[in-house]
């Protein structure tokens, strides 16, 4: 429908372009022969339509004008005829286009999906998720837009076009040329017309993002507005942003509207035309009435293609634009090698005999984000099987980056990573996760059940995920939800609060019973009560594991075997608890912060 | 005005086929009375660009009145929400209320412009071609409009269905669109546990439901092209046969028979929208009644109707028998508190999680309504207290520290307007922000959130601590505000902090009795009632929750001191 028309343009780029058009043709490959059909149809329904007023020309000249009547019921049949044929043809060349865009976004929406699933940590740190959003949703769906308004309809466009610019000019010369005399009126009008609605456009796109953003911020955080009384400051900035989103809207309507107008004024004043000269012709005897009329007719059904026309390049010059993204992502290869990779790593120095082989084993581990910024400045440390090591130091030290790169979310700069001996970056992948379970940060949820939350999908798992719940003390408030473990999560866990949402974390790394466990600053914002309840859980779920545990809250890493202190990138003590403290340095000094915190109570140390 | 000019518009629009009729009769009957042929091109040409000079004002008026009634709808609406309570907003609200922002008031402003336009569009064009068909040929007139009442109900039925299908599109892509959401801001959990196939497979469903309700889609949308190709052609095929055989007889002149056909063309568009406008109005309605709920949502905090202003709030705040329950829950979140705190002291809250800490506190501020018990600021009814007054009074960190996406400057003088560069850098130095600013990188003016860099969560705590303290107020209260700072920033802050307090009432909320020193009085509060308070001696002494509590701090010291 016509309205729609104006929300079609927005990225401007070729609409043309050969070298992505034929890396796109690929996608078609399984679907050559509905492209076949296709094109076998639009001959078919182009003759239809060009047939139409040619049958009327026969019937006003054969018959209406010279009173014969009896071949009329005939033609009558053969419009009825072409109509049915038209719908039917048209009918189904919509619907196969349709099929064969939604199939083929089907295809390339999978293949980025799994794509990005391969792509490495370093990539999701940098690409913000809204442009990856973006990618998988919008811009696979301007492809689809192409399939319904784009390529194909063109060609049936361009067929019909040169099929009434021929059979005006084989049925009169002089009178098609006449007619064609407001042709390239009609064609700057609306390129010219359009090309002002797209910058208009632009804006209208730009200032709804910025309204829209600021008004779910503004729900988000309204809380916030109402208790610094700043409601009428967010008042003003709305209305401002409210009234320039307005004010974007009134050019585009006035062009939208123009363009509107301008072409059915160009196809009266066509008709005019044909009246000024035509009848003149008529009068001569050159000209039939019949012809006169089906003149008039192809008019009418010359003008609409043209129109679209204009905003069909749109819709292409978007399609190519989200092709030049969409292939940007498909070609972007940060992907962690997987084992067996070419890249061999320099061994470790070698171990004296008779040493004990370590379980994990850092070894001169240099690590950066991003180009020369070191997190990670020759970091060495290696854990026996079954040890629990607990990192230790101020925040931004480098102790979460250990972790995610023994995990390897990350591979290492410099350096290298040794598992029972064998380097990470020679192990599958799949095979190294398994054998480590992560308790992060941020614990995030999943919307699904809890059960999902805890086993992700997993068959082999969920037989385990009570057990998990009950070690890490979640069972008590989960069997206490309406659905118990059928509960639903919201998005990011939305009903649960940030204690239970850990503990649900805690019980997911717990089912997945992971030889290695990581845990990541994971006691930070839990109650004291639960942060009980989760330490006595975790006890049990530590031994016979190999532990890393990152805190800042010392109280929770008191039974490790072993206390790394990491401060800027490096290890700079190691140790036992006692042998730390009375070593009196970074830990005595982090051990004196968190001693005061545990000791004196409130109102010991006065006022 | 618009009106006005569509009936303009369609006038000129209406006098070209007449004129084509006029012409046509001049070329049978040449030398007859009556302008030449040539003249009536003449005519048609002018009247045609008339009409097109006129058509630009009619539909510019109607729609950018349409997007100025959109424009007032909107500022309504936020204006409402900026005055609604935080028990009004929860979770499902938000989406729900962003869909109303985009969604139902688009719907509203399709009806009031395109709706408009096109009804009146409709009922000018109608009325006056089928006048003008009837005086050619009544009988002609009722034949050719056969198909048309068919038609309506066709396109209303498969325009219906469209809706309701793309509807369902509609939420198959929000579907979709949060699943690649969340995997993406979930790849770390994905990654970790080796979910990729899952999560492919996961995926592939959604996707997969998605291609199928679009596919629904469009077979409608290939059924509408024939249906409006119909149409017009079913009218054209009995105007030719009937049409024709009257030309013959003679009783129908050529220039009838093409005008007619000309009015029965422009009859055909009207007549294809008019069931698609019957599903616009039932849409515009309900979307309008779905912002009327908005617009006449109830406040649960609302100003007072008398209102008492103190001259100068000092801080004391009382609390008698204080209840709260939220609407849907038949548990109360507190009950029957009662406690009293005086203008300059220190508050402390302590308690499991759920014991209802934070509800508490944001009574105070009057962020739900108060209304079980009473709650008395410097002894003034909180009810009766402007709300201006109120908050402005109070200084408030909540729990989950919420920024906007601007500058972090921006972001603490969110506290108090016109705050001076100067008075955000102390403000930022006591939360110990400072540092953390000079690594930014424009300093001040670096963009936070979407736009800019991503803070910490500790990072985002301390600048909602300044946000609040670069206000200055008479009562501080501090929801649990150093959960993501590690201890030795969280040493340094409550260091700066004790400094600060000086005379303000400050209230903490903490799962940390570190947080709570220097406290005149704490209270332990479990399922919404104080079970304990006092002072830290005194509550030691009681040798209940919070002695336990404090108890297990202290083993903790001992076991690390062995």
């Amino acid at each position: 429908m016509h309205f729609q028309g104006i929300y079609a343009d927005e990225i401007v780029g070729k609409a043309y372009d050969r070298r992505l058009l034929w890396r796109f043709a690929g996608y078609l490959r399984p679907y050559l022969w509905l492209v076949g059909v296709v094109l076998c149809i639009l001959p078919l329904t182009t003759a239809a339509k060009l047939a139409q007023p040619w049958l009327i020309k026969q019937a006003i000249d054969n018959h209406i004008v010279t009173g014969d009547l009896a071949g009329l019921p005939a033609i009558a049949a053969y419009f009825l005829l072409l109509i049915l044929g038209e719908s039917l043809l048209s009918f189904l060349e919509v619907w196969l286009l349709q099929y064969m865009g939604q199939r083929v976004m089907q295809d390339i929406r999978l293949e980025l999906f799994s794509h990005v699933q391969r792509l490495s940590a370093s990539f999701f740190d940098r690409t913000p998720s809204g442009s990856l959003v973006t990618r998988l949703t919008s811009d696979v769906e301007v492809l689809g837009e192409m399939f319904a308004a784009g390529i194909i309809t063109v060609v049936g466009d361009f067929l019909l076009l040169a099929g009434i610019v021929g059979v005006m000019l084989w049925m009169n010369l002089q009178l098609s040329l006449v007619t064609f005399t407001v042709l390239p009126l009609l064609f700057w009008i609306t390129f010219t017309f359009r090309r002002r609605m797209r910058g208009a456009f632009r804006q209208v796109r730009a200032r709804l993002a910025n309204l829209n953003t600021f008004i779910s911020e503004s729900i988000s955080g309204v809380a916030v507005v109402q208790l610094f009384n700043r409601q009428r400051q967010e008042m003003e900035e709305f209305t401002r942003l409210n009234g320039s989103y307005r004010d974007a809207n009134m050019p585009v309507i006035t062009w939208d509207a123009a363009l509107y107008a301008a072409v059915e004024t160009l196809s009266s004043v066509a008709v005019g035309l044909l009246i000024w000269y035509g009848s003149g012709e008529i009068l001569a005897g050159s000209l039939t009435f019949g012809a006169l009329v089906a003149f008039i007719q192809y008019i009418e059904k010359f003008f609409a293609p043209i129109r679209d026309l204009s905003a069909k390049y749109s819709v292409m010059q978007g399609a190519m634009a989200a092709l030049e993204r969409l292939f940007n992502l498909l070609d972007c290869n940060e992907v962690l090698a997987e084992g067996g990779g070419e890249r061999q790593i320099p061994p470790g120095p070698p171990l004296s005999r008779g040493e004990e082989l370590p379980f994990i084993r850092f070894h001169d581990v240099w690590f950066a984000y991003n180009n020369d910024d070191y997190v990670l400045k020759g970091f060495g440390l290696e854990i026996r099987r079954g040890e629990t090591i607990a990192l230790v130091g101020e925040s931004g030290g480098g102790k979460t980056t250990v972790t995610r790169l023994l995990s390897r979310l990350y591979d290492v700069s410099r350096g290298g990573i040794e598992l029972d001996g064998s380097d990470l970056k020679t192990m599958p992948l799949q095979g190294l996760r398994r054998r480590i379970g992560i308790v992060l940060q941020d614990p995030y949820l999943f919307t699904g059940t809890v059960e999902e939350n805890i086993c992700l999908g997993d068959e082999s798992v969920r037989p385990r995920v009570r057990g998990a719940a009950a070690l890490v003390g979640a069972e008590r408030f989960i069997e206490k939800l309406p659905a118990g473990y059928g509960e639903e999560v919201r998005e990011r866990g939305s009903n649960f609060s940030v204690g239970e949402r850990q503990l649900i974390s805690f019980a997911r790394a717990v089912a997945f019973d992971p030889e290695i466990l990581v845990l990541d600053e994971a006691t930070a914002s839990v109650d004291s009560e639960s942060e009980r309840l989760i330490q006595e859980g975790l006890k049990g779920l530590m031994a016979g594991r190999t532990t890393l545990v990152v805190a800042h809250r010392l109280s929770t890493i008191r039974d490790a075997d072993r206390i790394v202190v990491i401060h800027r990138g490096e290890k700079v003590e190691e140790g036992s608890h006692d042998e730390l403290m009375a070593w009196g340095g970074v830990y005595y000094r982090l051990h004196q912060l968190q001693f005061r915190e545990a000791g004196s109570g409130p109102g010991q140390s006065g006022r | 005005m618009g009106a006005l000019f569509l009936v303009a518009t369609n006038g000129f629009a209406l006098l070209i086929p007449w004129l084509l009729k006029l012409a046509v009769e001049s070329v049978q009957s040449p030398g007859q009375a009556g302008r030449s042929p040539a003249w009536y091109g003449g005519a048609i040409i002018v009247a045609a660009l008339l009409h097109g000079i006129i058509r630009i004002f009619s539909r510019t008026t109607l729609l950018h009145n349409a997007r100025r009634i959109e424009y007032r709808i909107r500022q309504d609406l936020y204006e409402r929400l900026l005055g609604l309570d935080l028990a009004y907003f929860n979770a499902e609200r938000t989406g729900d209320l962003i869909s109303r922002f985009a969604n139902d008031l688009t719907n509203v402003r399709m009806l009031v412009g395109f709706g408009v336009l096109n009804i009146l569009n409709t009922a000018v064009i109608y009325s006056a071609a089928l006048f003008l068909m009837w005086r050619i040929s009544p009988l002609l007139t009722l034949l050719a409009i056969i198909p048309f009442p068919v038609m309506i109900m066709v396109v209303k039925r498969i325009s219906a269905a469209m809706f309701r299908r793309s509807r369902r599109a509609q939420e198959e892509l929000a579907r979709l669109t949060s699943a690649v959401e969340e995997n993406v801001s979930a790849a770390a959990v994905v990654k970790a546990y080796c979910r990729e196939e899952a999560a492919i497979g996961s995926f592939a469903t959604v996707s997969r439901r998605y291609m199928a309700s679009n596919m629904r889609m469009a077979q409608l949308r290939g059924l509408m092209i024939p249906v409006m190709a119909a149409t017009g052609a079913l009218g054209t095929l009995i105007v030719l046969v009937i049409g024709g055989q009257k030309v013959v007889a003679g009783s129908l002149t050529l220039g009838d028979f093409v005008a007619f056909n000309g009015y029965l063309a422009m009859l055909i568009w009207p007549t294809i929208i008019m069931g698609w406008i019957l599903n616009l109005i039932q849409r515009g309605a309900a979307s309008m009644s779905r912002l009327n709920e908005v617009l006449l949502a109830e406040a649960g905090v609302s100003e007072p109707a008398e209102p008492l202003t103190p001259e100068k709030i000092e801080g004391g705040v009382e609390l008698r028998d204080l209840s709260f329950s939220y609407e849907a829950s038949p548990t109360p979140v507190l009950s029957s508190i009662s406690l009293v705190i005086p203008p300059g002291s220190r508050l402390g809250i302590v308690g499991p999680v759920g014991c209802g800490k934070t509800t508490l506190v944001r009574l105070i501020a009057r962020l739900y309504p108060v209304a079980g018990g009473t709650l008395l600021i410097d002894g003034i009814d909180v009810n009766r207290l402007p709300l201006r007054t109120l908050r402005d009074a109070i200084g408030f960190v909540p729990q989950e520290s919420f920024l906007f996406s601007r500058s972090v400057a921006e972001n603490i003088a969110f506290g108090r307007e016109g705050a001076s560069r100067g008075e955000i850098e102390s403000a930022s130095s006591l939360a110990s922000l400072e540092g953390d600013v000079a690594s930014f990188p424009q300093g001040y003016d670096t963009m936070v959130g979407e736009r800019g860099i991503t803070l910490s969560g500790g990072q985002k705590q301390r600048t909602a601590i300044a946000r609040a303290l670069v206000k200055d107020p008479a009562i501080l209260i501090l929801d649990d505000p150093l959960s993501a700072v590690d201890a030795a920033t969280e040493e340094e802050i409550l260091a700066s902090l004790s400094g600060y307090y000086g005379q303000r009432t400050v209230i903490i909320v903490s799962h940390r009795l570190s947080a709570l020193r220097g406290c005149d009085c704490i209270v332990y509060l479990e399922e919404g009632r104080i079970v304990e308070q006092g002072g830290h001696d005194g509550l030691l002494a009681l040798d209940g929750r919070y002695a336990a509590l404090h108890r297990e701090q202290q083993l903790r010291r001992e076991m690390e001191e062995i």
